[in-house]
C-alpha cells in the first residue's frame, strides 16, 4: 500500500510540470557592454511576449531563461553549461562579446542545441564547419568580415579616398576588426598610411589623430566601442581636423552618439537596423512599443534590440516548421526554412543553408550616418 | 604646433593625476597610511556631481558644494570603518585591503544604484575648444591650429590652487603646523597637546574631498561612469611614487611627468606604448631612489 503510493508520487514528480518551451538568453546586462546586452535582451523579451499572446510556439508558452555573463568569458562558459545541463533549454540566443561566444558555443554544439548569435560580430560561426562535425551555431548579425568589407568599400570604392588610416582599440574585437580592415584593403592593393591603437577608457586621442593626420590620411577607419569612439571624434574637433570617420556598427551605440555630440555628425557604419529609417509598419510598431515599454527614446542600441527581436522569431519559424523541439530537427529546419524569414532587420529568402550559417548579407545592410543625436540613412544625411 | 598641442593635452592629463596623487600625499603625511580607494572617491564625486548638476539641474556651485560635503563625510566614514580598526589591532597592513575594499564597494554601488553606462558631463565653461593659430575657413569656422578646452585650463588652475592652498595652510597656520607635527612624530605631537586623532580625521576628510572635487573637474573631459576612477587611481599612485609621497609639489611634478610622457610617447613612438616610459621610470626610481624624486629619507615600504 505505502509502496504503491510512493510510486505514484514519484511518477507525478517525474512528469513535467507544464509543457513549455525554454530558451536561454545570455549577454552582458551589467558593466561596460551593458547597453548592447540590455537592448538585445529587451528585443528578445518583446518578441516572447508577442508570441505568447498569440498562442506560443506549437501551442506551448515560451519561457526565457536570462543570465548576465558580465562580458566575462568564463561566465559565458558556466552559463552555457547551466542552460544545457540544468535548464535543458531548447535553444540559446545571445551573446554580445566575441570572447564570451567563442568560450561557450562549443558546449551547445556538442549537445546538439542550436545557438542563434544575435549581436556578436566577431564570434565563430561558419568556422565550426568541419568534415564529420555538425554545426549548431547560427548568426543573425552582420559579421565583422562583412562589416569591414562594407566599410572599406564605402571609403575606397564609393567615396574614392586613397589614404586610409586605421585606429582600433586593443581588445579582441578591435584588433580582430583591424586585421580584417587591412585584409579588405589588401584586396584593393592598398595599405593603411598609419595604424593607431587605444585602450578602453582612454579619453584623449590627440596623439592617435595627429599621427593619422601627419601620415597624410584622407579618411579614418575605426574599430572600437561607443565611449572611446566618441573620444576619437572629440579629439578630431580639438585638433581642428575635418575628416570622414567610418567604422563598425558600434558607431550606432548611444554611448557614441551622446558623448560625441555634434562631433559625431557624419560618422558612418554598416547597420542592419536604423531607427530613423522605418520603411514598414512592423518596424514602426517595434520602435514605438519599445519606446513606451522601456521608457527609452531613442533605443540605446537599436541594432542589438532589432536583432534580438528577430532572433526569437527566426527560432519560432524553425520550430514551427520542424513541429518539434528536438535540437537536430530545429537545426535542419533553420538550414532549410521553406517560407523564408521576414523580420524587422530585413527579409531573408533563405536565411541559412547547410553550409552557410550567416543570415545577414550585404542585401540587408545599409550605411547609417550619425546626425544630430540619431542615426539616419546615408541618403537622408546628404540632404 | 603639433608638439605644443600634445604638451597641452599632457599637462592637462598630468594635473588630473597630480590632484589625485596629492590626496595620497595628504593622508600619508599624517598617518603613514594610503587611501587606495581614492580613485573611486573621484568617481563618487563625478557621479554625485553628474546626478545633481546634469540630472537635477542644480546650479554648478551648489552641486560642487554638495560633492565636497559627500567627499568629507565619505573620508570620515572610510577612516572609521576601514583604517582605524586595522590600526587599532596593530595589524600593520590591514588598511591596504580595507581601503581597496571600500573602493570596490563604491564602484559596485554606483553600478547597481546608478548606471553602468558612460555619460557626458557638460562643462560649465562650454564644451567647444578655444582655437588658436587656426586658418579661417570660408564658412567662418577655424581649421587646424591649437585646440584647448576651457575645462582643461580650469583643471590646471584649480589643481595648482588646491595644492598651493594646502601647502600654505600647513606652513602658515597653527592648525597646519599641528598637521605637520603629527606627520613628523605622532607621539611627541600628542604629548604637546595636539589631538592627533582629529588631525588624522581631518587629513582623510581633506584628501577625499579633494578627490571628489577632482571627479567633478575631470568629468567633462573623461565622461562619467562607475569605472572612471579605476585607471586614474593607479596612474595617480604611480605619479605620487615618482614625485615622492612626502612632497606636495613633488606629486605635481610626478603627475606632469606621467601625463606629458604619455602623450609624447603615443605620438612619436607608438600609441600602443604610451604607458611604458612612465612605468619604466617608476621601476627605476623604486630601484635607485625609493623615496621618489622629491622625497626625503627612506619611506616605509607599502
Amino acid at each position: 500500500m505505502t509502496g504503491r503510493r510512493l510510486g505514484l508520487v514519484v511518477l507525478l514528480l517525474a512528469a513535467p510540470a507544464l509543457a513549455e518551451i525554454k530558451i536561454g538568453v545570455y549577454g552582458p546586462f551589467t558593466g561596460g557592454s551593458a547597453g548592447m546586452g540590455v537592448s538585445m535582451r529587451n528585443g528578445v523579451e518583446m518578441a516572447a511576449e508577442e508570441i505568447n499572446k498569440a498562442g506560443g510556439i506549437l501551442g506551448q508558452p515560451v519561457v526565457l531563461v536570462m543570465r548576465d555573463d558580465e562580458a566575462k568569458n568564463e561566465r559565458g562558459a558556466q552559463i552555457m553549461q547551466e542552460f544545457l545541463e540544468k535548464e535543458k533549454v531548447v535553444a540559446v540566443l545571445g551573446p554580445i562579446n566575441t570572447g564570451v561566444a567563442d568560450n561557450s558555443t562549443r558546449y551547445a554544439n556538442e549537445k546538439k542545441v542550436p545557438v542563434i548569435i544575435n549581436a556578436s560580430a566577431g564570434a565563430k560561426v561558419n568556422e565550426y564547419f568541419a568534415p564529420g562535425v555538425e554545426n549548431y551555431i547560427f548568426r543573425i548579425a552582420a559579421s565583422d568580415i562583412l562589416q569591414t568589407e562594407l566599410v572599406v568599400r564605402e571609403a575606397i570604392d564609393v567615396r574614392k579616398y586613397k589614404k586610409p588610416a586605421l585606429i582600433c582599440d586593443d581588445t579582441n574585437y578591435g584588433q580582430g576588426g583591424c586585421t580584417k580592415l587591412k585584409a579588405a584593403l589588401t584586396k584593393r592593393n592598398m595599405t593603411p598610411v598609419s595604424v593607431g591603437k587605444f585602450k578602453i577608457k582612454d579619453t584623449d586621442m590627440t596623439a592617435q589623430v595627429q599621427e593619422a593626420k601627419a601620415a597624410g590620411a584622407d579618411v579614418l577607419l575605426v574599430y572600437g566601442i561607443g565611449p572611446e569612439l566618441a573620444a576619437l571624434a572629440n579629439s578630431l574637433d580639438r585638433i581642428g581636423w575635418k575628416v570622414d570617420m567610418l567604422g563598425g556598427w558600434t558607431i550606432s551605440m548611444e554611448a557614441f552618439i551622446k558623448n560625441a555630440g555634434k562631433n559625431g555628425n557624419g560618422a558612418a557604419a554598416p547597420l542592419t537596423f536604423i531607427e530613423g529609417d522605418l520603411s514598414n509598419p512592423r518596424q514602426k510598431t517595434f520602435v514605438e512599443t519599445y519606446h513606451v515599454k522601456y521608457n527609452q527614446n531613442p533605443i540605446a542600441v537599436a541594432v542589438a534590440a532589432a536583432q534580438g527581436y528577430d532572433s526569437l522569431y527566426l527560432l519560432k519559424a524553425a520550430i514551427d516548421q520542424a513541429k518539434s523541439t528536438d535540437g537536430t530537427k530545429i537545426k535542419e529546419a533553420l538550414e532549410n526554412l521553406k517560407s523564408g524569414f521576414s523580420g524587422i532587420t530585413g527579409s531573408y529568402k533563405r536565411p541559412f543553408t547547410p553550409t552557410d550559417h550567416e543570415a545577414v548579407t550585404e542585401l540587408v545592410v545599409k550605411m547609417g550616418v550619425v546626425l544630430n543625436g540619431t542615426v539616419v540613412p546615408e541618403a537622408a544625411y546628404k540632404k | 604646433m603639433q608638439t605644443l598641442q600634445l604638451l597641452i593635452s599632457g599637462v592637462a592629463q598630468g594635473m588630473i593625476y597630480a590632484l589625485v596623487a596629492f590626496g595620497y600625499n595628504i593622508t600619508f603625511a599624517t598617518s603613514k597610511t594610503l587611501n587606495f580607494s581614492l580613485g573611486n572617491f573621484l568617481m563618487l564625486g563625478g557621479v554625485v556631481g553628474f546626478i545633481l548638476y546634469m540630472t537635477h539641474n542644480w546650479p554648478f556651485f551648489a552641486a560642487l558644494a554638495a560633492v565636497v560635503l559627500v567627499g568629507m563625510v565619505g573620508g570620515a566614514v572610510l577612516l572609521k570603518v576601514a583604517v582605524e580598526p586595522s590600526l587599532n589591532q596593530r595589524s600593520a597592513y590591514g588598511w591596504i585591503l580595507a581601503t581597496l575594499a571600500v573602493g570596490i564597494v563604491l564602484r559596485n554601488a554606483a553600478e547597481v544604484f546608478w548606471s553602468t553606462d558612460d555619460f557626458k558631463f557638460r562643462s560649465p565653461l562650454g564644451d567647444s575648444p578655444w582655437r588658436f593659430f587656426g586658418e579661417p575657413q570660408p564658412d567662418g569656422s577655424m581649421s587646424g591650429g591649437l585646440g584647448v578646452y576651457p575645462q582643461e585650463v580650469l583643471i590646471i588652475f584649480v589643481s595648482l590652487a588646491i595644492v598651493a592652498a594646502v601647502e600654505l595652510f600647513k606652513r602658515r597656520t597653527v592648525f597646519g603646523k599641528a598637521v605637520v607635527a603629527v606627520s613628523e612624530d605622532k607621539d611627541t605631537a600628542s604629548l604637546m597637546g595636539i589631538d592627533q586623532k582629529f588631525v588624522i580625521l581631518f587629513s582623510f576628510m581633506l584628501s577625499t574631498a579633494i578627490a571628489t572635487v577632482g571627479g567633478v573637474l575631470v568629468a567633462p573631459i573623461t565622461l562619467v561612469s562607475a569605472t572612471m576612477g579605476t585607471v586614474l587611481g593607479v596612474k595617480a599612485y604611480s605619479a605620487s611614487i615618482i614625485g615622492g609621497l612626502e612632497s606636495g609639489f613633488g606629486v605635481v611634478v610626478g603627475g606632469l611627468f606621467l601625463g606629458v610622457s604619455e602623450s609624447l610617447t603615443a605620438r612619436f613612438v607608438s600609441t600602443g606604448y604610451k604607458d611604458v616610459p612612465g612605468f619604466v621610470v617608476l621601476v627605476l626610481l623604486l630601484l635607485f631612489k625609493p623615496s621618489g624624486l622629491f622625497g626625503r629619507a627612506a619611506i616605509r615600504k607599502v
